[in-house]
C-alpha cells in the first residue's frame, strides 16, 4: 500500500509532456529543432510578404527585373574583392544583396525565402491530403480486416507499383501545370507508405485487451476506432509527417526544375534550373545557396524524425 | 470474511443454453465450447471453473456476443430478457454491452487504454449510457465505491502509474458505471499478489450486497469459489463436467476432473504436503479424443470411457456430473 500512497504524490505526467522531456535529452534533435523552426517562421514571412503584394496588386520585389545589378556577387565576396561600393558604407553594402543576384538582378534572398514558402506550402498541403487518406484508409483496413482489408492492400499496392513520377505527370496533364497539380499529384501518391504502416499496427492493437474492454462498454467501431486505438498509434503519423516533409519538398523541387511543377514563382526548384545555365561562368552563388537551404531543412526533418520516433514509441514509456 | 447469503432470488437473467462455438476453419474446427448450458439468477455469484483454455472466457465473452476472430456459433442461445443475444443487431447489443452486462479481464494493465487518464476512461463509461448526470462526481463516486484512496487526484493518474490491484479497482468502477445487472469477471484476480487477490474478491462481493447485480466470477482457482460463489460450473475441453451449489461441491465432489482441481488449489492451512497437479495437460480442441474428453488424463478411467461420451446427468439436487463412474459421497479418500 506504502508505494501506491507514494504515486500518488507524484504530478501525472502526459503522453506528450514525457516524450518531450525524451526529447530534450537529445541535443542533436534540439538544435534540428531549431533548424525547422527557423525555416517554418522564413516560411510564415514569405507568406505574408506575399500576400502583401498581392493585396496591393503590385509586382513583388522578389520579381521585379533591376537590370542595374544583374548576377551581383554575394554581399562578402564583393566586399572581400573590394568592388566599388558607389559611396554606401561597409555595413550598408554588406545588407545589399546579401546572397547576391541572378540575371534579371534579382535578389536571391528574397527569392530563397519565397522558395522556402512554396516548399512548405507543398509539405503541409499534401500532407493534409495524403496523411487523412493513409490513417484513416488503414485504421480501416487494420480494424475491420476481411473485405475492406482486401481492397485496401490491393488499392495501395496498385498504387504503389505505379511509379509516383508518371502518376504525378498524368495529373499535372488533367488539373494543368502549376502548384495545384503539385499537391494533387504528390499527396495522392504518398499515403501508402503511412497506409501500410498504420494498418499493421491497428491490426495489433485490435487484439488487445483494451479494446475487447471497450467494446465490451458498448462503444461504437468508429469511436474505438478513432478514439481508442488511434490516440495509440499518432505517434506513427507524426514521424511519417516528419519524414515524408522533406520528401515532398524534394519531389517538388524536382518537378519544378524539370519544369511541370510551379510555374512563374520562385521555388528552389526553378531556382536551380534557372541558375545552372550560368554556373560554368563563375555565377555560382545562386545554385549554393538554394542547395544549402535545401540540404539544411531536408537533413533537420530527416533527425528530427529520428529522434521523434524513440521519444514518441509508448513502449518507451517509463512507469511510475 | 465473506458471507454469502443463502437464499438467492430465483429469476434467471441470462440463460446459455446449448451453446457451440468453433474458431477456424470448418473442415477443422477448434471446438472452444460445446453444448454449454447454464444460467444466472438476479443476484447470484455463479463461477465458471477450468483450467487454461477450457473456453471459459469465450463462453464468458459469448454472454455480449463479444467474441473476435474466425468464430462461428454453431448451436444455442444465450437469452437475456427473452431474447436472444447472439441474434442481436449490432445497436441492440451496444445497448446490452456496459449497460445490462459489463466486464473485467484478467490484466487489469491491459484492459485500461495506456494514453489517457483513468478518470476520462470512467467518465467515457458514463456518458455513454447515463445522460444527465455530473460526470466528474459520479466518476469521483465510483472510485470511493471500489475503495481507491484520494479519488481527486487518481483520477488524473495514467493506467501505468497504478499497482496492478488499484488498476483493477478502476476496472470494476468503469464496469459498475451503468449499474449493470450482470458483471463478468473473467479471470479478475490472476493477475494480482495474493493478499491483492483477497482484496479484490472482497471488494467483489461487497458491491454486490450493496448493488444487487449478478456476477459470473470465471477462474482456474477452485479455492477462491468456495466464499463467493453460489453455485460452480466446472469446465473441461469446451464442455461442462459437473455442476452444484459451491459448498456442496466443493466438499463432495463427484468428477474425477473436479476432484484434480481441488488437489491443486494450494492450501494455507493443514498439512504441507506437495501440490498435486492433474497429470498431462488440456488436450487441443481441435483433436479431441473419444468418449469422456477426461479419459485419457482420468486416474479412474474404465475401458468403456473411450467409447460414447457421457451426458451431463443429474446427480442430486441441483447437481449435475458428465461421468460413468462419478465418485460417491464419503467415497474419495481424504486428503
Ligand atoms: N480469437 C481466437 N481465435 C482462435 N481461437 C481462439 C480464440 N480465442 C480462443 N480460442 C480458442 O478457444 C480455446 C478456449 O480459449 P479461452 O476461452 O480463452 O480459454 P480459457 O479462458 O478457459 O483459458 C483456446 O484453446 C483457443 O484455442
Ligand atoms: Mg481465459
Amino acid at each position: 500500500m506504502s508505494t501506491q500512497m507514494d504515486n500518488v504524490s507524484a504530478e501525472s505526467r502526459s503522453l506528450w509532456g514525457d516524450a518531450w522531456r525524451r526529447l530534450r535529452k537529445n541535443r542533436l534533435a534540439l538544435w534540428c529543432l531549431v533548424v525547422v523552426v527557423i525555416y517554418t517562421v522564413t516560411a510564415f514571412y514569405g507568406e505574408v510578404q506575399y500576400r502583401y503584394y498581392q493585396f496591393k496588386d503590385e509586382q513583388p520585389s522578389y520579381q521585379r527585373p533591376d537590370l542595374d545589378s544583374q548576377y551581383l556577387a554575394p554581399s562578402l565576396t564583393r566586399v572581400l574583392k573590394g568592388e566599388d561600393r558607389a559611396g554606401r558604407s561597409v555595413v550598408k553594402e554588406l545588407l545589399r544583396h546579401p546572397c547576391g543576384t541572378d540575371g534579371l538582378g534579382r535578389d536571391v534572398l528574397a527569392r530563397l525565402v519565397q522558395g522556402t514558402r512554396i516548399a512548405f506550402l507543398v509539405g503541409i498541403v499534401t500532407s493534409i491530403i495524403a496523411i487523412p487518406i493513409g490513417v484513416i484508409l488503414g485504421c480501416l483496413a487494420g480494424y475491420f480486416g476481411g473485405k475492406v482489408d482486401d481492397f485496401i492492400v490491393w488499392l495501395y499496392t496498385t498504387m504503389a507499383s505505379i511509379p509516383g513520377l508518371l502518376f504525378i505527370l498524368a495529373i499535372a496533364m488533367v488539373v494543368g501545370q502549376g502548384l495545384l497539380g503539385v499537391y494533387l499529384g504528390i499527396g495522392l501518391t504518398t499515403w501508402v507508405g503511412l497506409c501500410r504502416l498504420i494498418r499493421g499496427e491497428v491490426i495489433k492493437h485490435k487484439s488487445s485487451t483494451y479494446v475487447t474492454a471497450a467494446r465490451a462498454l458498448g462503444l461504437g467501431h468508429a469511436r474505438i476506432i478513432f478514439r481508442h486505438i488511434l490516440p495509440n498509434v499518432f505517434h506513427i503519423v507524426i514521424v511519417t509527417f516528419t519524414i515524408r516533409f522533406p520528401q515532398a519538398i524534394s519531389t517538388e523541387v524536382f518537378l519544378s526544375f524539370l519544369g511541370i511543377g510551379v510555374q512563374g514563382e520562385p521555388s528552389w526548384g526553378i531556382m536551380i534550373s534557372n541558375s545552372r545555365l550560368r554556373l560554368w561562368q563563375g555565377v555560382w552563388w545562386e545554385m549554393t545557396f538554394v542547395t544549402i537551404a535545401i540540404f539544411l531543412v531536408v537533413l533537420a526533418f530527416n533527425l528530427l524524425g529520428d529522434a521523434l520516433r524513440d521519444a514518441l514509441d509508448p513502449r518507451l514509456r517509463e512507469a511510475g | 470474511m465473506f458471507d454469502v447469503p443463502e437464499t438467492a432470488m430465483k429469476n434467471p437473467i441470462i440463460e446459455v443454453k446449448n451453446l457451440g462455438l468453433h474458431f477456424g476453419p470448418a473442415s477443422r474446427p477448434v471446438r472452444a465450447v460445446d453444448g454449454v448450458s447454464f444460467s444466472i439468477d438476479e443476484g447470484e455469484t455463479v463461477a465458471l471453473v477450468g483450467e487454461s483454455g477450457c473456453g471459459k472466457s469465450v463462453t464468458a465473452l459469448s454472454l455480449a456476443k463479444l467474441v473476435s476472430g474466425s468464430s462461428r456459433y454453431v448451436s444455442g442461445s444465450v437469452m437475456y430478457d427473452g431474447k436472444d443475444v447472439l441474434q442481436m443487431e449490432e445497436s441492440e447489443l451496444r445497448w446490452l454491452r456496459g449497460n445490462e452486462i459489463s466486464f473485467v479481464f484478467q490484466e487489469p494493465g491491459m484492459s485500461l487504454n495506456p494514453v489517457f487518464r483513468v478518470g476520462s476512461q470512467i467518465a467515457e463509461a458514463i456518458r455513454l449510457h447515463r445522460k444527465g448526470v455530473d460526470v466528474h462526481d459520479e466518476v469521483l463516486r465510483l472510485l470511493q465505491l471500489v475503495g481507491i484512496p484520494a479519488p481527486e487526484k487518481r483520477m488524473r493518474s495514467y493506467p501505468h502509474e497504478m499497482s496492478g490491484g488499484m488498476q483493477q479497482r478502476v476496472m470494476i468502477a468503469m464496469a459498475l458505471a451503468c449499474q449493470p445487472r450482470l458483471l463478468v469477471a473473467d479471470e479478475p484476480t490472476t493477475a494480482l499478489d495474493v493478499t491483492i487477490q483477497a482484496q479484490i474478491l472482497e471488494l467483489l462481493s461487497e458491491l454486490q450486497k450493496q448493488l444487487g447485480m449478478a456476477i459470473l466470477l470465471i477462474t482456474h482457482n477452485l479455492g477462491l469459489v468456495a466464499d463467493v460463489a453460489h453455485s460452480v460450473n466446472v469446465m473441461y475441453a469446451g464442455r461442462i463436467v459437473e455442476r452444484g451449489p459451491s459448498r456442496e461441491l466443493l466438499r463432495n465432489p463427484e468428477h474425477p476432473y473436479t476432484h484434480g482441481l481441488l488437489a491443486a488449489v494450494p492450501r494455507l492451512t493443514g498439512s504441507v504436503g506437495r501440490l498435486k497437479s492433474i497429470d498431462g495437460s488440456v488436450p487441443h480442441l481441435a483433436q479431441l479424443p473419444s468418449g469422456c474428453k477426461f479419459h485419457p488424463r482420468c486416474p479412474k478411467r474404465k475401458p468403456d470411457c473411450e467409447g460414447v461420451e457421457p451426458e451431463l446427468r443429474e446427480s442430486g439436487e441441483n447437481r449435475a456430473v458428465r461421468c460413468y463412474y462419478p465418485v460417491k459421497q464419503g467415497q474419495h479418500e481424504e486428503r
